[in-house]
């Protein structure tokens, strides 16, 4: 398995395009909504809001586009006949989907963790003080988004067909779950619908790290990092049953 | 060192493998030929643990594929149809990454790797991405990666499609070189010189079912197969062919053309002749038509395997 994660971290960093969109169309956006809306308010209180807004709201959401082109990775192995390869030699085949979580996994981590370091470094986003829980924060979220493109990829059968899917999903959960508009200024319906959403869960998360200024151990900070996590777990569980069903038929 | 027996594959209603048994010793080049439909991906997807039979036993090196599919796959290399490469990959971090799949130590690894560039002939490029490499190219590397862990068994399911002649010529080359090694070969094409040359025996695989398998020889004899003569004239009347026919039952006229049929045409060659300069006909042109796999198939099947 962790063949099969060096060789697609290796794949990665040689796809320019790979690397733009996970790591430089965030930051683009970051900045851009940050000058909008980071400083909308008048007052020190509503700035941070606004940043922590932009920079949670975007992040997840970019995050949710670049998960579902490394899920759709899957595809194109199938499609060219590398998976075909893969299940004849000796390694479990669950391994693929495994070594296709772990990745997606790393770079998830590795695009939040980009995010959050820029925010401090651009805007004054003070990471160094909430630093464990950030840590913790940004790994469930990664957790959670990762399993939401390997899940994708596990139900598609082309990868025009994960391009849509995920252009549909992504903006209907981000407009959802509070990564375009902050969920307070929702109707109480959709407040209701947002917690359906992957990105509610981790917007909150932030929130309570950055806005409440919840410690690590407390009982509501720590239920939203359980939820990220019982989200990822099912995500992955479904595909696991759907990768043997769909991705596995070869012939 | 490959025994199957019985084997069948139903997909849904569709009976694609209807209990096939072939056996093939060590060191054999073995080849499957059929249209396409006719099982022969299926069988060999089979033998590849890629999918489970039916029903029937496969033995591949002494391993039953059902009880041990694992040993079956360390002792086999597949090479797929389709260029399985990484193409932002260059060729070694490709041999390196296929190669490691099997568990090669990383030391021995790295030798086979030079080894197999070093055979197929692109030592110069094999730090090059394969997505600047050409078709043939690629081709050459995707069989190397199947070559990496020294299998028993090599599965080479149309490994030269759309490959120019000379990139072509090295893989014959390369496999000459493993059968001579004493490396088992399955081999699927829809080019028949290439199973003539190549292969040691030939099934071939229609409708799902085995219809006649052996060696070119073994073919030809069992199913008394004919050569033809076909001799063009300059001056065939009815009244020269009626002379020739009453000498040579077996001959068909085609205009100025006529077709004579014998199981040994090169020895009936002289008397032919003869008998064409005692009527008085002219010869402008002989052509022999020997006996080869594509007339063996197209009598057993009915189709031209290229045009399918």
């Amino acid at each position: 398995m962790i063949k099969l994660v060096k060789k697609d971290l290796k794949l990665f960093l040689r796809n320019k395009q790979d690397m733009m969109i996970s790591f430089l169309l965030p930051i683009i956006f970051i900045t851009l909504f940050s000058f909008i809306f980071g400083n909308m308010g008048n007052s020190e209180e509503n700035d941070i809001g606004g940043l922590v807004h932009v920079v949670a709201g975007t992040s997840v959401m970019m995050l949710l586009f670049s998960v579902a082109g490394i899920g759709g990775s899957l595809i194109d192995e199938k499609q060219e006949g590398m998976l075909k390869k893969l299940l004849c030699s000796p390694m479990p085949p669950k391994h693929i989907l495994y070594g296709k979580i772990v990745f997606a996994n790393i770079i998830s981590i590795a695009q939040l963790s980009i995010m959050f370091i820029y925010a401090w470094l651009v805007f004054g986003l003070d990471i160094m003080h909430h630093l464990p829980s950030l840590i913790l924060m940004i790994i469930v979220i990664a957790y959670a988004c990762a399993s939401f493109g390997v899940l994708l990829a596990s139900f598609a059968k082309t990868r025009q067909q994960v391009q849509g899917f995920s252009t549909i999903i992504v903006l209907v959960m981000s407009a959802l779950g509070g990564s375009m508009i902050p969920i307070f200024v929702m109707p109480e319906l959709m407040q209701k619908i947002a917690v359906f959403t992957v990105n509610y869960w981790g917007i909150q998360g932030i929130y309570d790290i950055f806005m409440r200024l919840l410690p690590i151990a407390n009982i509501t900070f720590m239920s939203r990092v359980f939820v990220l996590i019982g989200i990822g777990t099912s995500l992955n569980f479904i595909a696991l049953l759907m990768f043997k069903k769909n991705i596995l038929k070869i012939v | 060192m490959i025994n199957v027996s019985n084997l069948r594959k139903t997909f849904g209603t569709i009976e694609a493998l209807k209990g096939i048994s072939f056996n093939i010793p060590q060191g054999e080049c073995y080849g499957l030929l059929g249209p396409n439909g006719a099982g022969k991906t299926t069988t060999i997807s089979i033998m590849s643990t890629l999918i489970k039979p039916s029903e029937g036993e496969v033995n591949i090196a002494g391993y039953d594929l059902k009880k041990n599919p694992l040993k079956c796959k360390k002792e086999i290399g597949v090479v797929t149809q389709e260029i399985a490469l990484y193409n932002e990959l260059s060729a070694y971090d490709n041999l390196l990454f296929w190669g490691s799949l099997y568990n090669v130590p990383k030391r021995e690894l790295i030798t086979r790797i030079d080894e197999m560039i070093k055979l197929f002939g692109l030592s110069d490029r094999k730090n090059d991405k394969v997505k600047t490499y050409s078709g043939g190219m690629k081709r050459r590397i995707n069989i190397a990666s199947a070559l990496l862990h020294k299998p028993k068994v090599l599965f080479m399911d149309e490994p030269t499609v759309g490959i120019d002649p000379q990139s072509r010529n090295l893989i014959f080359e390369v496999i000459e070189k493993l059968h001579k090694e004493g490396m088992t070969i399955v081999y699927t094409t829809h080019y028949m010189e290439e199973a003539e040359r190549l292969c040691d025996r030939i099934g071939i695989i229609d409708n799902g079912e085995i219809i006649a398998q052996g060696t070119l020889d073994e073919l030809r004899t069992s199913y008394s197969m004919k050569e033809s003569l076909v001799i063009s004239f300059t001056n065939l009347s009815d009244e020269s062919y009626t002379a020739i026919a009453k000498d040579w039952g077996d001959l068909q006229r085609f205009s100025d053309t006529i077709h004579f049929y014998s199981m040994n045409i090169q020895g009936d060659l002289s008397k032919i002749i003869l008998k064409c300069n005692e009527v008085g006909l002219d010869i402008l042109h002989i052509d022999i038509k020997k006996i080869n796999l594509e007339t063996i198939f197209l009598s057993l099947t009915g189709k031209q395997l290229r045009n399918i």
